[in-house]
This record gives structure tokens, C-alpha cells and sequence, in this order.
């Protein structure tokens, strides 16, 4: 029966990822996205926390918690940094084609020894976002990754995963957010395939855990940008009394909290059904498609609240907006989430239960 | 973390589901057709209450005294009675919500009568809802044609004359006023004081200086009547006053009738969650059998559809899980209230779309919650009021 609490395990593990997100990224937000990484003390700080192997599975010393931690960290992370908070992630999302379709074996492989090292980066890719031809061997180009260095590369098709590790080659970009990670275009040309997985299944349940860790960096970005335009709108002053009081921004900001409320609910909600119940995969579309769509409201707006001030890189709201909007872009976007959370809704028949998206009798 | 809605939970809900379609669906529909509120004594409402509806939860004189008595056990279980209603809520209004509020019972001051009332108002107030003989309303009259989202601002005039109150004045929108057992009015001792001076007074039916019933014609929700009435040197004796005259020493009848509202909110997000869900599927099954679905303009604005109603109802679930946890809930109860509002007409406004012409018929379901849902944007507080209950929350906006 319903219980919005998280439980104490998984709130001591916010509650850490939460103070060092306000202690050492939230400081050094300029520093890290100029230099394009984040710098060595923070990095050995966040090793000290223990975070990196989340949800590896225990036989493999990870934690072996699931996509409810994931998403309580990501959210409390991108809150300070979401740069940062991808930069200090060796593995990424990358570990869940890995994991679901290769198996333990193919984590130990292939995941395990870039814990080992310094910086190193899987790169997820979804076959959506890029234009690879696949054959014997694998070429083409990804426009946009978020790294400056990629040791191993996971391509994530509808029915299979591919490992890449080597031929990649490597042009920086500016790139639009998330600079802290770096930013780069990968060029394939006849790379070798170092692995390949099948399984239409566990890549759909890759595809559906990947888009949780994207759903909820974009929630904790949102969810700051949204209580950062607000302490500011209370502080700031015009017309004789804090800009909040004045009814167009009131609004404003109340609806914008309650944008971000129904995000992170949908969100929580699905890493729960992800981990725990049925029909995980469509909710996990349908949060990403939420806070994709929360993010066109939140990312500008906050910026507006600032005024010209919000224009400024003297405030970190210009970030957010940059941020939330090019988050939302991977894995097919807002469309083709949408299109995988209309295929629970089709398949319900007349009847659509919103809880479970499913039939009822 | 658990959203899962139990075993023990659908059981009652599957039995909801099957007495919306065969009962309360085809006599809300009845209703909008003619226009005009279910009778007082269609054979509906005395089935209701020959099985046990319509009674309030107050446990009489006994039950609250062995409550009383009884030590509060700690770490029991908390309760979930308010998820469990807001889950049976919604599905009463995806049947029909009109109907829902013409059934028999206390309804919305029952909350109030039970916190504040003497233990002599509760046995004669609510006594008579304990197995009531035959169908029986109350209601709560807080709306004037002057004062409605600006509560603090009415006019009823309540004047002490010995041991009585002589109440002057005009309320409207009253729902089942005409049918009530008593009303319980919201009136102002000193209409310049504003929240601090008004009072609660039982208003019997039948009481001299009680009358000008006007059953106003409405946009939806045609199920039940909601009516506007005068209070003409209405004389109340000093027992109706709600509470007694000591409980205003402390200035708190306005808090009190604002507590009816702020329980309420959850229950009208779901509600508009419930209207919203009927209207979704009604667009599914029309999209469906007219092969509109290999669009993906038409798939799009579905699937958004049912995303908004999901947040809406776990927005909804998650105020009403506070309040069983006893954990404040002002912001997330406004919040749903205003979400929900604004899905539910989305998602009915949507399947007037998908119908197309058909819609403007006016004889489609769809047409019926697209007109029923707006309600529920005004009652109870507007999604405006919502957004301002919320902001003195979240940025100190002053009173
Ligand atoms: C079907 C139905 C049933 C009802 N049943 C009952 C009942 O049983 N008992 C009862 O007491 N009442 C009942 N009501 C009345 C209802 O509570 C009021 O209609 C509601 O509170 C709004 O008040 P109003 O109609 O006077 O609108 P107004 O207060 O005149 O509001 C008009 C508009 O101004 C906006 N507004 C007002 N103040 C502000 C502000 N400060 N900032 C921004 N915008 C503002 C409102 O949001 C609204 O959009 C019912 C109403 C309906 C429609």
C-alpha cells in the first residue's frame, strides 16, 4: 500500500550525496564546467563516498542498490552539478545494457576495470541518437557525448547491446551543458566490435533504467533552478515589495514548484515499479517524457524570474536552462519516449488504469 | 517507498466499479438530460440507504467515549483512511461526480461538526446519520453572491438577542440545500473584525425567516441541487451555534471553516483525477473504433493525457498519504487540488477534440464530463486561491 517515504537506507544515501552536492560541486560550478572536469580533491572526496559501485551487484562488491538509489543520488548530484555529477560517474547509464542484456560476466569484463582508473568514461549511446552503420565491424559518427575521453563505448540497439573500445575517434565540442563531463563528437570508422549482446527484453529494460538516470539529473536540475528563481524572487525587490509578491511571478513560481513536484513523483514512481512491480519500462518513459516536458517550463523561466541578472553567468540559472533543455535530448528525446509510453497505453485496451497502465477486468 | 494498491483495497474498489456503471453512470446521465437534480425521493437514494449508505462517521456517543478511553497505542500501523478514500473517491467520479454528491450523508461539514462540535450538537446533529431511517443531507453554506473566494469578506450578520442569534442575510451555490436536515451557515458577528468574528450556526430546516430557495440552473453537474437562499431575521437559539460561544473566545470559527476546505482538497484533486480517467478512456474507445490511432498527433496528445492524470493522482495520493501520517499538508493539498483541476478539464477538453463534431452534439459522455469537470476548479477554493494558499507557504506572501 502506498508509502511516498523513501526508508532510511535510501535517505542516508541522499541525505550524503546531498551534502557533498552542496559542500564540494554546488562552490565550484564555474570551475569545473570551464575546465572542462572536475578537479582531483573533489573527485577523491566523491571516491571516499563509496558511490561508484551503486548498483553493481554484490558478487561483484557493488552495493547492489537499485534505480530508487540511483535516482535519489543522480537528483541530489545534478542539484549541485549535473556535469559534475556525470563526470564522476566511470560507468554511467552505460552499465545497463551491460549489465541487463550481457550479464554479470560481461560487467566484470568490461566495467570493472574503469573503476580501476583514473577519470576513465563509459560512454552510453542509444542507436537513436546516432547514425552508426552495423556490420562486421561499426562506423559513423555520434554528434554529441558528454566526455572528453570515452574508454569504452556502449551502443544500445532495440534487441541487442554493442561494445566498442576501440577506433573511436575524438573531437571536442563546445558543447551546449554539462561541461564539467566535457563534450565531445565520436567518429567510428570500421571500429572493431568488441562484444555483442542480444535480448529485446533486457535492452528494453536497459533503455527503460537509462532513461531514469537522465530523467532524474534533469529533475535535480529542475528542482534547483525552481527553489533557486524562488529565494531570489523573495529577496529581490521592485515596486516597493519583493518581486514573488507580485501575482504574475507568484504564480509563476507556485506553478513551477508544483511542475517540479509532479516530475519527481512520476519519476520516484517509476524507478519504484522499475525495481520492485510490473510495467516498469512505459513508466519509466513516461517520467522521462514528464521531466523532459517540465523542463521547457522551469529551465526558462527561472532565467526570467532573474531578469537580465538571470542572463548573466554571475547567476547559475543561464546553466540550468542550458542544461535541462540538452539533457532531455538523449535517448530519442521527448518523442520517442512518448511513443514507448503510448505502447503500455494501447496495449490497456478501453480501460486504462493509470496505476498500472493496465487492463482492468 | 510502495505504490501499489493492495489486495484488501481492490476488492472494494472492483465493487465501486461495478455500482458506478450499473447505477450511478445511468442516472447521472438521466439527470443531464433533463436537467434537473435527481428527485428527494427516487427509490436510488432510499436503495443507498437500506444498505448502509449514507451515514456519517461520527461513532455516536458511545464510540467516542471508548475512543476516548482507549490509550493511543503507539507504533501501530498509521492509518490509511484518507489514501484508501481518495482511491474510492476517484472511482465514484469516473462514474459520475454529480451523483456522488447528491447521495445521501453529512457530507462537507461533517469534518467540522465532529472537531468542534458539543458533544450535545454531535447527538443532535449528526445522531439522526448514525442509521438514518431514511434518506438524509446536510450541507455548509459559505458562499454569498458577494463573497465567495474572499471568505473572510461576508456579510450574513449574526445579532445576539438574549439567548438567541437573529441571522440576516444571502448565501448561494449551497449544495443540497433545499433537502438538508439543517445548514450549517457561516455568519459575522461584526462584518469590519473579518475572520475573527465569524461563527458557525445550525440553521434547522423549516426555521422561520429561512426561505427565497432558488435552485440555480448549472453548467454540469446537474445530479445534484446547488441553491441559493435568504436568512431573513432567522431566530437560532445559542445550542446552534457551533462549538459554543467559549470556542470563539480563542477566534478560531474561521480557522474551523477553512479546515472543512483544506481536508477537502485532496478529494476534489481526485474527483477531477476520476472525471478525467472517464474522459480518457471514452477518447481511447472513440480514437480506437474510428482508426485514429495510427496518427501520432492523435497517440501524442493521448499519451499526455493519461501522463498528466498519473501526476495528478500521485500528487493527490501523496497529500492524502501525509494527512494519514499526520504531516502537514497545506502545500501538497493545494497543490493536487490546482494539478488535478487543470488535467481533468485538459483530458475532457482533448476528447471533445478526438470526437470532432460529434462532440458538439451534445448527447456524447465526453460532452458531459467536459461540462461537469469545470467545477471543480471553483469549488472549494479556485486554482487562483490554490496558487495562494501555496505561495504564503513557499514565498511568504502576506494575508
Ligand atoms: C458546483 C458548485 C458547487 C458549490 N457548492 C458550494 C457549497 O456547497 N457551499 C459553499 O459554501 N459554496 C459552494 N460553492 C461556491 C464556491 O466555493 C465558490 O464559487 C468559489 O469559492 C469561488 O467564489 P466566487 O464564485 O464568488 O468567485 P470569486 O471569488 O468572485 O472569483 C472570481 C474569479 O476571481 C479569482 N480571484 C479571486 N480572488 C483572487 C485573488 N486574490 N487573486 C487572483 N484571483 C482571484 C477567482 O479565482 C476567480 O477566477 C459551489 C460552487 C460551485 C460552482
Amino acid at each position: 500500500m502506498f508509502d511516498f517515504e523513501f526508508g532510511e537506507d535510501l535517505e542516508l544515501i541522499a541525505e550524503t550525496a546531498k551534502s557533498f552536492a552542496t559542500d564540494a560541486l554546488l562552490p565550484k560550478l564555474r570551475e569545473h564546467e570551464s575546465a572542462r572536469a572536475v578537479d582531483a580533491t573533489v573527485r577523491a572526496s566523491y571516491a571516499e563516498m563509496g558511490l561508484a559501485g551503486l548498483e553493481l551487484p554484490e558478487s561483484l562488491g557493488g552495493a547492489d542498490l537499485g534505480a530508487l538509489a540511483r535516482v535519489l543520488v543522480n537528483e541530489e548530484l545534478a542539484a549541485g552539478d549535473a556535469g559534475a555529477a556525470l563526470a564522476l560517474d566511470p560507468l554511467g547509464p552505460a552499465l545497463y545494457p551491460l549489465l541487463e542484456i550481457g550479464g554479470e560476466d560481461a560487467v566484470r569484463e568490461f566495467a570493472l576495470p574503469l573503476l580501476e582508473t583514473d577519470a576513465a568514461r563509459a560512454i552510453f549511446v542509444d542507436a537513436a541518437d546516432a547514425e552508426l552503420e552495423v556490420g562486421t565491424t561499426i562506423s559513423g559518427s555520434v554528434p554529441w557525448v558528454p566526455s572528453d575521453r570515452v574508454d569504452l563505448l556502449v551502443l544500445l540497439r532495440d534487441d541487442e547491446a554493442i561494445v566498442v573500445r576501440d577506433g573511436i575517434e575524438i573531437q571536442e565540442l563546445r558543447g551546449s551543458g554539462m561541461r564539467a563531463a566535457g563534450a565531445s563528437e565520436l567518429t567510428l570508422t570500421g571500429a572493431p566490435i568488441a562484444a555483442r549482446f542480444e535480448g529485446r527484453a533486457e535492452a528494453a529494460r536497459a533503455r527503460a533504467r537509462a532513461r531514469l538516470y537522465v530523467a532524474s539529473l534533469l529533475v535535480g536540475v529542475l528542482r534547483q533552478a525552481a527553489d533557486f528563481s524562488r529565494e531570489y524572487a523573495i529577496e529581490r525587490e521592485a515596486f516597493g515589495r519583493p518581486i514573488a509578491h507580485h501575482q504574475g511571478l507568484t504564480f509563476l513560481i507556485v506553478d513551477m514548484l508544483a511542475a517540479v513536484d509532479g516530475a519527481r513523483v512520476l519519476l520516484h514512481e517509476a524507478a519504484w515499479r522499475l525495481e520492485c512491480a510490473a510495467a516498469g519500462e512505459p513508466a519509466a518513459a513516461m517520467a522521462f517524457a514528464e521531466a523532459i516536458e517540465t523542463s521547457t517550463f522551469v529551465g526558462p523561466n527561472a532565467v526570467q524570474i532573474l531578469g537580465g541578472h538571470g542572463f548573466m553567468q554571475d547567476y547559475p540559472v543561464e546553466k540550468y536552462m542550458r542544461e535541462a533543455r540538452a539533457l532531455g535530448l538523449s535517448i530519442g528525446g521527448l518523442d520517442a519516449a512518448r511513443e514507448d509510453a503510448w505502447t503500455a497505453l494501447a496495449d490497456a485496451g478501453s480501460h486504462v488504469q493509470l496505476s498500472h497502465l493496465e487492463v482492468a477486468p | 517507498m510502495n505504490f501499489e494498491i493492495d489486495a484488501a483495497i481492490q476488492g472494494p474498489l472492483a465493487a465501486l466499479r461495478e455500482r458506478g456503471r450499473d447505477e450511478a453512470r445511468p442516472i447521472g446521465l438521466e439527470a443531464d438530460r433533463l436537467g434537473r437534480p435527481i428527485p428527494v425521493d427516487d427509490p436510488y437514494f432510499a436503495k443507498l440507504v437500506a444498505r448502509g449508505e449514507g451515514r456519517t462517521r461520527w461513532r455516536g456517543p458511545d464510540g467516542e467515549r471508548k475512543a476516548r478511553s482507549k490509550p493511543k497505542s503507539t507504533g501501530s500501523r498509521p492509518s490509511r483512511r484518507t489514501v484508501k478514500t481518495l482511491l474510492f473517491v476517484e472511482e465514484l467520479a469516473y462514474w459520475d461526480r454529480g451523483v456522488v454528491v447528491a447521495n445521501p450523508g453529512v457530507g462537507l461539514p461533517e469534518a467540522n461538526v465532529i472537531a468542534m462540535g458539543t458533544d450535545e450538537q454531535k447527538e443532535r446533529f449528526l445522531g439522526p446519520f448514525l442509521t438514518p431511517d431514511r434518506p438524509r443531507w446536510a450541507c455548509f453554506a459559505m458562499t454569498e453572491p458577494g463573497a465567495g473566494s474572499d471568505a473572510a469578506a461576508i456579510q450574513t450578520a449574526a445579532q445576539k438577542d438574549g439567548d438567541h442569534w437573529i441571522l440576516n442575510g444571502a448565501k448561494c451555490f449551497i449544495g443540497n440545500a433545499t433537502r438538508s436536515d439543517w445548514i450549517l451557515a457561516q455568519a459575522t458577528v461584526d462584518p469590519s473584525q473579518g475572520r475573527d468574528a465569524q461563527r458557525a450556526f445550525f440553521i434547522e430546516q423549516g426555521t422561520p425567516g429561512l426561505g427565497g430557495f432558488r435552485i440555480e440552473k448549472k453548467m454540469g453537474l446537474k445530479a445534484y441541487e446547488s441553491t441559493s437562499f435568504t436568512l431573513q431575521d432567522c431566530r437560532i437559539p445559542d445550542a446552534n451555534l457551533l462549538g459554543g460561544e467559549a470556542r470563539y473566545e480563542k477566534r478560531d470559527g474561521f480557522k474551523g471553516a477553512m479546515k472543512a476546505f483544506n481536508a477537502g482538497r485532496p478529494i476534489v484533486a481526485a474527483n477531477a483525477v476520476g472525471i478525467g480517467r472517464a474522459a480518457l478512456d471514452e477518447a481511447l474507445a472513440f480514437a480506437r473504433e474510428h482508426d485514429r490511432l495510427a496518427d501520432a498527433r492523435v497517440r501524442d496528445r493521448l499519451e499526455r493525457a493519461a501522463r498528466k492524470l498519473k501526476v495528478a493522482r500521485l500528487l493527490c495520493l501523496k497529500a492524502g498519504w501525509l494527512a494519514d501520517q499526520e504531516k502537514s499538508n497545506i502545500i501538497e493539498a493545494s497543490m493536487s487540488k490546482l494539478v488535478a483541476a487543470q488535467v481533468g478539464q485538459e483530458a475532457t477538453s482533448l476528447g471533445m477534440e478526438l470526437l470532432g463534431t460529434v462532440g458538439a452534439r451534445g448527447d456524447h459522455l465526453i460532452e458531459k464530463l467536459y461540462r461537469d469537470v469545470k467545477a471543480l476548479d471553483m469549488v472549494e477554493g479556485t486554482g487562483q486561491i490554490q496558487r495562494i494558499i501555496m505561495a504564503r507557504k513557499l514565498v511568504g506572501l502576506p494575508r
